[in-house]
């Protein structure tokens, strides 16, 4: 235990001097006005408690079923030198606000955007994935580094870049790049924001990056702001009568992938009142259904939105002649979100999508009620050509 | 009394059965269809148009698939035990249905490596039962380039299996450079599949697949000398050289179109000609080619019949069904029988 404790408050000390030998690296703004309070409306997968001298990040729900819940102490930099902590406590030590940061899904980059922190940005693994214009042009100017392909984070590269915190998210606990790059005195934070179960929840975990740049306040607005774009989004269509029936997805062989009801897609097309077929399933994951109840049910469908990784009605066509057969295929009337992307074939959908549920819905009632929003141009979602 | 003769009522058994199979197989599924309906499907005159299209464009088309497949990989099996004189033999052995999965892993996962040309292939589904042929094919090649240098049958079994090692090599290489989505097309491709066929991709399958029969019928005499042993068979005046590429050709033009086809499909090529030789106790292939003809039609529209699991919307994949039913009804026969028929 003495060791412990010996161990802790060396490696303060040798914080504390590394961080003073940084003194080219751009300080951010303390704004007072930001050390508010933090609360939640529908995220379940964190919380944030604020102690005398530092703040408790908790992350309950890194993935489904997780055991373990993760416990983080936030230290403010002027408060590095008057404060112990005790190692064991904590899954990680974290001095805020963060200068350097390694993020992990492209999920994570419009959080980053929206705090107007994205220059702290300095790797990510599959850069390529990223399409925002103003990372898109960090990587582009080698500001930011390639850290590797899929999951499989290239250590050397991040260890050479010390950042302070590295965001990861994990399938399961059993991420052994994350276990080495902790080892190696990096703190790794993982995000559940994917684990939430409704598209607003998921949208709330901008409170949770804004606590590590000491800007809760500025989150707490956008995070309303997009709240209340989706609520007056979610009145207009709630008048409408007419509910277009909707099916989804797509075969992979002879079994057919879909949203189940109770999944965030699914709340996203109920807000935007429209018939969706699955509505009444439940579960966790997507429905395996088979091709001949799906065509029994939804050969009728109005409408048909993403079919899978399909970008043609010529490539569904291909894939498999079954497609034909269902009316919106005939008709023309399956929209998707994978053609948008962006300058090196990122889908924008799935890196903006998480941040910013109120486009998707405006999209959807476009597409479902084109006479809600006249003005309107849909973002995401573009018919099948 | 020929032989053949004596296990007239076994087949008009099995071929009962295996009738009995199809209208079931036909019949089950997770829209439930009255009896009637299904037979004003077949005609045309059914009073729900999704009913009938779901039966004749899914359905039938599944069923003759399961009749193809099963019979098909049943006699490719039965052929590599008695060219192999080795129980464990089947088409996966000889490296064919690895160079399918080579063929089939160059194309949706080269696309995310090689980029370009690759991904611009990807748009249909007869690349890839072109890549899987090709694949196979090349495989095959290279078996019989080696078999005419080695002599040895069992050299000729170890370099297949060797082939299949190098596959699974170069597939872990591609996957690890993969994205997602191709991953997951690929792992979906080896869970094989029957119901994704139309009618005309059926019609090729079932001329290649009739090309492969026909050979396999050629071969009988040759696998019949075989068993005697390969020296014996020589001073019979067999030509030993002819017999095995003649058997080869046979089971690669099987075993690799069905996997372009249907996807890799366990199982059934190394377990049907097992059961069969249980039941019909004898080793002359002009009885077992037929059984096993028969049999594995039969066991693979049980298979599927199980995987669709009827009256509910799900579906398993099918590569796991004939593992699952299929294995431990061999263990039971073997345990019961206390001995392996060969």
């Amino acid at each position: 235990m003495l060791q412990n404790k010996t161990f802790t408050a060396l490696l303060f000390c040798l914080l504390l001097s590394l961080t003073s030998c940084k003194k080219e690296v751009k300080p951010i703004p303390e704004n007072k006005q930001d050390f508010a309070k933090t609360t939640f409306k529908y995220a379940e997968g964190f919380a944030i408690t604020h102690n005398e001298n530092f703040k408790v990040l908790t992350i309950n729900n890194p993935w489904p079923k997780a055991e373990k819940t993760y416990k983080y102490a936030l230290v403010q930099k002027n408060m590095l030198s008057k404060i112990t902590l005790n190692k064991d406590e904590f899954d990680g030590i974290i001095t805020i606000p963060i200068e350097k940061i390694v993020v992990t899904s492209t999920t994570h980059i419009p959080a980053l955007e929206l705090l107007e922190v994205e220059e702290t940005l300095v790797g990510f693994p599959g850069t390529d994935y990223v399409s925002s214009l103003k990372t898109r042009t960090r990587i582009d100017t080698e500001s930011i580094r390639e850290l590797g392909k899929n999951e499989g984070i290239n250590t050397e590269v991040l260890l050479e870049l010390q950042p302070d915190v590295v965001i990861g998210y994990g399938i399961d606990g059993n991420n052994k790049t994350f276990e080495t790059i902790k080892k190696s005195g990096i703190p790794v934070i993982y995000n559940g924001d994917w684990v939430e179960k409704s598209a607003l929840a998921k949208a709330e975990w901008i409170k949770f990056f804004g606590v590590l740049y000491n800007k809760e306040k500025v989150a707490n607005t956008i995070f309303d702001s997009i709240e209340k774009n989706y609520q007056e989004a979610k009145d207009i269509a709630a008048k409408v009568e007419n509910q277009p029936t909707v099916l989804s997805g797509a075969m992979h062989k002879d079994t057919w992938y879909l949203p189940n009801g109770t999944s965030a897609e699914a709340q996203i097309l109920k807000d935007a009142n429209v018939n969706y077929l699955y509505s009444e399933t439940t579960g966790s994951g997507s429905l395996a259904l088979n091709f001949e109840s799906v065509f029994e049910k939804a050969a009728h469908a109005d409408l048909w939105l993403s079919p899978s990784y399909y970008t043609s009605m010529e490539a569904l066509e291909k894939a498999n002649a079954h497609y034909t057969k269902f009316d919106a295929f005939k008709n023309k009337k399956i929209y998707t979100f994978s053609t948008t992307t962006g300058k090196t074939g990122g889908v924008l959908y799935y890196e903006l999508g998480t941040a910013r549920p109120d486009i998707i819905l405006k999209d959807i009632i476009k597409i479902c009620h084109p006479e809600l929003l006249p003005e309107y141009t849909p973002y995401f979602f573009k018919p099948l050509k | 009394m020929s032989e053949t003769a004596t296990y007239r009522n076994s087949y008009l058994v099995l071929i009962l059965v295996l009738i009995a199979c199809f209208f079931a197989n036909i019949s089950l599924g997770s829209v439930s269809i009255p009896l009637d309906e299904i037979f004003n499907s077949l005609i045309n005159s059914a009073k729900n148009e999704s009913w009938q299209y779901i039966i004749q464009n899914y359905r039938l088309p599944k069923a003759f698939t399961a009749i193809l497949v099963g019979s098909g990989l049943g006699i490719s099996g039965l052929l590599m035990q008695t060219l192999f004189r080795n129980p464990l033999a089947g088409p996966f052995v000889l490296g064919i249905t690895s160079g399918a999965s080579l063929g089939v892993a160059l194309v949706i996962l080269g696309a995310g490596v090689f980029g370009g040309f690759f991904a611009s292939l990807l748009i249909s589904k007869w690349t890839i039962v072109i890549a899987a042929s090709l694949g196979s094919f090349l495989v095959l090649l290279a078996v019989l380039i080696v078999s005419s240098k080695v002599k040895d049958t069992m050299a000729i079994l170890i370099i297949g299996l060797m082939f299949g090692s190098i596959t699974s090599a170069v597939v872990s290489v591609l996957s690890y450079f993969s994205s997602a989505e191709q991953l997951q097309q690929y792992i979906f491709w080896g869970f094989g599949s029957l119901g994704n066929l139309s009618w005309n991709e059926l019609a090729i399958f079932f001329i290649i697949y009739c090309f492969g029969i026909l050979l396999s019928i050629l071969s009988i005499k040759g696998l019949n000398t075989l068993l005697l042993g390969e020296n014996y068979a020589k001073s019979l005046g067999l030509n030993i050289k002819q017999s095995r590429l003649l058997i080869i050709i046979a089971t690669s033009l099987l075993a690799g179109t069905i996997t372009a086809f249907a996807g890799p499909i366990a199982f059934i090529g190394l377990a049907v000609p097992h059961l069969t030789r249980q039941i019909f106790n004898t080793a002359n292939h002009k009885i077992l080619l037929p059984a096993v003809f028969l049999f594995g039609a039969i066991v693979m529209l049980i298979c599927d019949s199980i995987a669709q699991l009827p009256a509910s919307d799900y579906t398993l994949p099918i590569n796991a069904i004939t593992s699952l039913i299929g294995a431990p009804v061999v263990i039971w026969l073997l345990v019961r029988k206390r001995k392996m028929v060969f």
